[in-house]
């Protein structure tokens, strides 16, 4: 560890996160986590500023049970005076809910293991931060057509096949806002999705159907815990990169490794909405998770839906990018 | 056999629901189950949402178009809804509402959706389990 106060400012779509860090090589640590939050935003919403100190979960601090959100590793409670949460390694956050926060870190642990814990407390305070400022975080990737501004809403769990399916798309002319993260905001004529990132996760193993890619190897690791690279789209595909659109179209995707290369059902209204429901995460406050759902259901109500299972090769066989394109122009017809 | 007729019952606070173009949704945030129901459906459960009793749900199915007929499906939702827990039984007075006005009488619906929502997330941005590599 390296005492050392630093000062950071980081602007993520519409929030702006001020950062006083007491250990440098933390704050090191965190730049590329919030430094992928790079696409050009009209106006920030909200500033929280974030003190992010050694010594751990302050004194009298009341463990959290979960009652607001469960995590895989953080626990998070609602109080009068805002959100606590506490991690497995015992890293705290205080967040008023407004515009400070506190992260307290036990600094004898491992650096990336830390640094991940408070990654995850600092993605706590921004999808806060974009729900207070009127946008609901979805977990999806998105296509848009050449010459239009409509878009279709790809979604997956991690793992799922988002990032190689819209990459297959992007080689065909179509355009994207991020292949895992957008925001929604309904607004008075309909719902807009918002890009926040210009930053692919891409598996290496997909550049034997996308050569064009080149070495994915090169790039930078995602996580120690997989090993897709961040890639910057526009070196490889350029002007794909869009920065809002509407949704018109919502793709639950799913992995078939024995099925069939592609297989297509229309989902009803009430499927879109289980989709998209399953994308966004939802905390027990009934305050904070209504103004989630309600964008959800606007989202849902007007587009049409489809579930479509991708076999594992699949993209081999470039006769399958030019059906799901067929699909998904279908889906915005 | 049925509560007493004089029961009220109010839509718990943390069950949400929200409108689709010709159903409803409401997700039940301490279980993460969500339901969905028609138009009928939903303009009984929004009778809960101010307070009602079963007899009031039934007075307004009459005023809405239902018959006798209609008596076993109108009961069907009301028992689904408190097996759910999705009313409570009321602490307080209710305030009650004048019925909603409803389009067309078709027999009411309410479905449980067979999957909830994930109750524990991956992040605070990912809801879901990460498939294998």
């Amino acid at each position: 560890m390296t005492p050392a106060v630093t000062e950071a400012a980081y602007s993520c779509g519409p929030v702006r996160l001020e950062l006083v860090v007491e250990d440098a090589s933390l704050a090191g640590a965190l730049h590329g986590f919030l430094a992928q939050y790079d696409t050009p935003w009209p106006a920030i919403a909200t500033t929280i500023r974030v003190a992010i100190e050694g010594g751990g979960a302050p004194l009298g601090m009341t463990e959290p049970s979960g009652n607001y959100l469960q995590l895989h590793h953080l626990r998070v409670d609602r109080h009068d005076r805002g959100l606590v949460s506490l991690g497995n390694l015992g890293v705290s956050m205080e967040f008023d809910l407004a515009h400070q926060a506190r992260i307290g870190v036990p600094l004898d642990r491992p650096l990336p293991a830390l640094a991940e814990e408070i990654e995850q407390q600092l993605m706590l305070l921004l999808t806060r931060g974009w729900a207070q400022a009127g946008w609901t975080p979805l977990h999806a990737g998105s296509l848009i057509p050449p010459h239009d501004n409509r878009c279709v809403l790809v979604c997956a769990p991690s793992g799922g096949g988002k990032s190689t399916f819209i990459s297959a798309m992007l080689r065909r002319g179509w355009r994207t806002l991020g292949d895992d993260k957008a925001l929604l905001r309904h607004e008075a004529d309909g719902v807009v999705a918002r890009a926040l990132t210009r930053r692919f996760h891409l598996d290496p193993s997909s550049s034997r159907w996308f050569p064009e890619a080149g070495d994915l190897e090169a790039w930078p690791r995602y996580s120690r815990w997989t090993g897709k690279r961040v890639v910057r789209i526009e070196g490889i595909w350029p002007d794909r990169l869009m920065d809002s659109a509407i949704p018109a179209g919502v793709v639950q995707l799913e992995r078939a490794p024995a099925g069939p290369h592609l297989a297509v059902e229309a989902l009803d209204q009430i499927g879109v909405m289980n989709t998209l429901l399953r994308q966004v995460v939802l905390p027990a406050d009934a305050a904070h998770a209504r103004p989630l759902i309600n964008c959800v259901a606007a989202t849902a109500a007007p587009v049409r839906g489809a579930l479509i299972r991708v076999g594992d090769n699949a993209f081999a066989d470039p006769a399958i990018a030019v059906r799901l394109e067929d699909e998904l122009r279908r889906l915005l017809a | 056999m049925h509560e007493p007729s004089d029961q009220n019952w109010i839509l718990r606070p943390d069950a949400v629901a929200t409108v689709l173009t010709d159903r409803a949704v409401i997700l039940d945030l301490r279980t993460k189950f969500f339901f969905s129901a028609n138009p009928t459906g939903w303009a009984i459960i929004q009778m809960f949402e101010t307070g009602a009793t079963r007899a009031d749900v039934h007075a307004a199915s009459r005023t809405w178009g239902a018959n006798g007929v209609d008596e076993a499906a109108i009961n069907g939702v009301i028992d689904q809804l408190l097996q759910e827990g999705l009313p409570a039984p009321a602490t307080t007075p209710v305030a009650g509402a004048p019925a909603v006005p409803v389009a067309a009488w078709v027999t009411p619906t309410f479905s449980k959706h067979a999957e909830p929502l994930q109750r524990i997330m991956v992040s605070a941005f990912d809801p879901g389990l990460p498939l294998a590599e």
